[in-house]
């Protein structure tokens, strides 16, 4: 091969398609209408709760966000929804992240379960779950890993057995985020031969109020109780609470990970950091700290451009995996650098064990970043994912 | 991508494809092949003679030139049409260029000083220059002297002395660096792209250890790790092609947000894409140095990251924490 040649690319080799985000109309007034929303009703919080915040749960708060529209913005009216273009929830979710409101409560069923349940779910099953969840009454987790899968998925072991008109369930859910506080878990159960792959797999809805079903905390290295072990000990789950036909469990959960990959929460999480950051720099910072400002404001913003290129993807029916998986590993490595590189810049007389906003927050970030690039898919599996595409496996 | 876009990314890949394989030819039969094809004004409205293309059009046709490595200043080029447009000077004959540098006086009409880092200066027709907020348009045939010099990709980056130099000019408030720098974001996009490819097409083809190399995990993700840098910096790039339309070309957060986004990505590009090659890479004989050596030098044309960061930075501190992400939002509503 000659210096003087044509580049021309693998015919099996796919890359990131740019789709330009076409704001809804009244973008602009629909943020001021959350903007005025959040003024009026976000609880007064401490500065560290206002980083991660979507895995920061309030009750009250996620009601009143129901009340006002804002949860199941884009579902059928006739299941409690507000028929919203999916760019403008994707609007109203950037601003309540921007904020740091604690969206942590309803965020799981308003992203995952609930569109789960309107696509492979049946009437009756809609009728039952989605207005309560569009009400913020109704709260949801994901019962996908085991202590023996977490990332190799396929491999799930807690079985389903055919009992009468329904199913016997025993076993155990691990790293179960929120399910302390949902009624609801959309579970990943083998219904097929036990040893058996992604074939066996069926996903069911679990009320976690039923007897049979136990809820164990599990603390994290911070302190803080996000992720639980749901225990299941001969539940019986009616058949009318499978979701979609036997063995297709592991087809719908691939179709609800795009969903949940490249959503502004996957660059945000500290976004309530950098803000503080700016603020302590004040208006004459030194050339070290305005040229980590500017890094990061350019980092934020391409980003941004990428999540709601991705977002116009899933508003137009394509199929964004491949996108999906590069904005969350590109965005978690984003997030998880800028506590480290905040760190590496504060004044060096910032204390950690100070009471001063920048401190909490920092403290607290630096401790639980680890885990952006666990939830969700870890990055090795998304790397896995975005070679495939390349045509590299 | 509309129909008429596609037309034109059609027409600028096919033409700037068989350029890359005729790239030892001379300048002069290179040159006139892009301009008979009216490249060069793609920027000016139809109603002047352009071609009356958009930003977005110059992003899609800027990145091919990137990905086809084209030894020739298009960009350049088609700036300096947009810039004369603009400011209501008359289109010059020839190839016109752009001063990314000048120091001297302009006096009465005439300029007396020197302009350097010039793309082509040797070859160029005219060179469009700014100096304290005037738009001025050399002659080549003017300058007393030319001193030519390369960046390390071998692009002609020259300078060019003037004295008392009659020149036509024209206020103007407009940032050429910055819109240098737009043009060096969509170069660096396609360059980042082409370079994925050839390190892709490489890694499935290269044997070792009984099995192509990119079957190695540890490949993939490094390459998967170069894609997601390509697709920051493409997609950086349309979103501040998209702000130069919308803003005529004065979209000041944008592109020092988008040039310094690609200079970050150029680093782990160039470096993956190497690695992955191995030695054959690193010859000349090969043809990923036409790539990645641009990509070295355009990291540093219009702006370092030192530059982009710091400008960007005195923005968010200028308009304070409490505004940014108002800020950040209403440039990319309506």
């Amino acid at each position: 091969m000659s210096s003087s040649t044509q580049i021309s690319a693998p015919q099996s080799m796919r890359t990131f398609r740019v789709l330009p985000f076409t704001p809804p109309p009244g973008a602009s007034g629909l943020r001021q209408q959350v903007r005025a929303f959040l003024a009026d009703n976000m609880p007064p919080t401490d500065a560290p709760y206002r980083a991660n915040s979507w895995t920061v749960g309030d009750r009250e708060f996620s009601r009143k966000l129901g009340q006002a529209g804002y949860i199941a913005m884009i579902w059928p009216k006739q299941y409690g929804g507000h028929e919203r273009h999916p760019l403008e929830r994707y609007i109203v979710l950037e601003e309540l992240l921007a904020a740091g409101a604690p969206v942590g409560m309803h965020w799981i069923a308003d992203r995952q379960s609930g569109p789960l349940i309107l696509r492979f779910g049946t009437e009756k099953q809609r009728m039952m779950f989605l207005p309560r969840i569009a009400a913020g009454e109704l709260f949801g987790c994901i019962g996908m890993s085991e202590p023996g899968s977490g990332s190799d998925l396929a491999s799930v072991r807690t079985r389903a057995i055919r009992d009468g008109d329904g199913w016997r369930v025993s076993g155990q859910k691990v790293w179960t985020t929120n399910a302390h506080n949902a009624g609801l878990m959309i579970a990943l159960l083998r219904t097929g031969e036990p040893g058996g792959r992604q074939e066996g797999l069926t996903q069911f809805l679990i009320d976690l109020t039923a007897p049979g079903v136990t809820v164990r905390p599990i603390i994290d290295l911070a302190g803080g109780h996000d992720f639980n072990e749901v225990f299941f000990d001969d539940l019986f789950i009616p058949d009318d609470m499978r979701v979609g036909a036997e063995g297709d469990g592991w087809k719908q959960v691939t179709a609800e990970l795009s969903l949940e990959r490249s959503g502004p929460e996957r660059y945000m999480s500290c976004f309530a950091l950098f803000l503080e950051m700016v603020r302590r720099a004040g208006p004459t910072p030194d050339a070290a700290m305005t040229a980590l400002i500017g890094r990061l404001s350019a980092e934020m913003w391409t980003l941004r451009h990428m999540s709601m290129s991705t977002a116009a993807q899933l508003a137009a029916g394509n199929d964004p995996t491949l996108e999906a998986a590069i904005v969350k590993d590109l965005g978690n490595s984003f997030e998880q650098e800028l506590p480290r590189l905040v760190q590496a810049a504060a004044d060096a007389d910032l204390d950690l064990s100070s009471n001063e906003d920048l401190a909490r927050l920092l403290a607290l970030l630096l401790q639980i970043s680890p885990s952006f690039s666990l939830r969700g898919g870890t990055r090795e599996i998304l790397r896995g994912i975005i070679a495939r595409s390349l045509g590299l496996r | 991508m509309n129909d008429d876009q596609s037309l034109l990314t059609d027409a600028a890949g096919r033409l700037f494809g068989d350029l890359a394989l005729r790239r030892e030819e001379d300048f002069t039969t290179l040159w006139t092949l892009v301009e008979e094809a009216g490249f060069p004004l793609l920027l000016v409205p139809e109603a002047d003679g352009g071609f009356g293309g958009r930003w977005r059009d110059a992003f899609a046709v800027l990145r091919l030139a990137g990905y086809h490595a084209l030894p020739l200043p298009l960009g350049e080029a088609i700036l300096a049409a947009w810039l004369l447009n603009r400011c209501n000077l008359a289109q010059v004959e020839g190839l016109t260029t752009i001063a990314p540098r000048v120091e001297g006086v302009f006096v009465e009409g005439r300029f007396t000083g020197s302009v350097a880092g010039v793309p082509w200066g040797q070859e160029a027709a005219n060179i469009v220059a700014l100096l304290n907020g005037t738009l001025i348009v050399l002659s080549c045939g003017d300058s007393v002297s030319i001193e030519p010099h390369e960046n390390p990709a071998a692009e002609a980056r020259d300078t060019l002395h003037f004295e008392r130099a009659l020149a036509p000019n024209a206020p103007c408030g407009i940032d050429l660096t910055a819109l240098g720098a737009l043009i060096r974001t969509a170069q660096i996009a396609g360059a980042m792209d082409a370079a994925l490819a050839q390190s892709i097409a490489y890694a499935n083809e290269r044997v070792q250890f009984g099995k192509p190399i990119g079957k190695f995990q540890t490949l993939q993700h490094n390459l998967a790790v170069f894609a997601e840098e390509a697709a920051a910096v493409n997609c950086a790039g349309q979103a501040a092609f998209a702000a130069a339309d919308k803003y005529d070309g004065v979209a000041g957060f944008e592109i020092a947000a988008a040039k310094l986004r690609a200079n970050m990505a150029v680093g782990v590009g160039t470096s993956t894409a190497h690695q992955v090659h191995g030695a054959i890479g690193f010859t000349r004989e090969y043809s990923l140095h036409t790539l990645t050596r641009r990509l070295w030098s355009w990291r540093s044309e219009f702006g370092n990251d030192r530059l982009w960061s710091q400008r960007l930075g005195d923005q968010v501190i200028a308009a304070g924490a409490a505004a940014f992400w108002a800020n950040l939002t209403e440039r990319s509503d309506a």
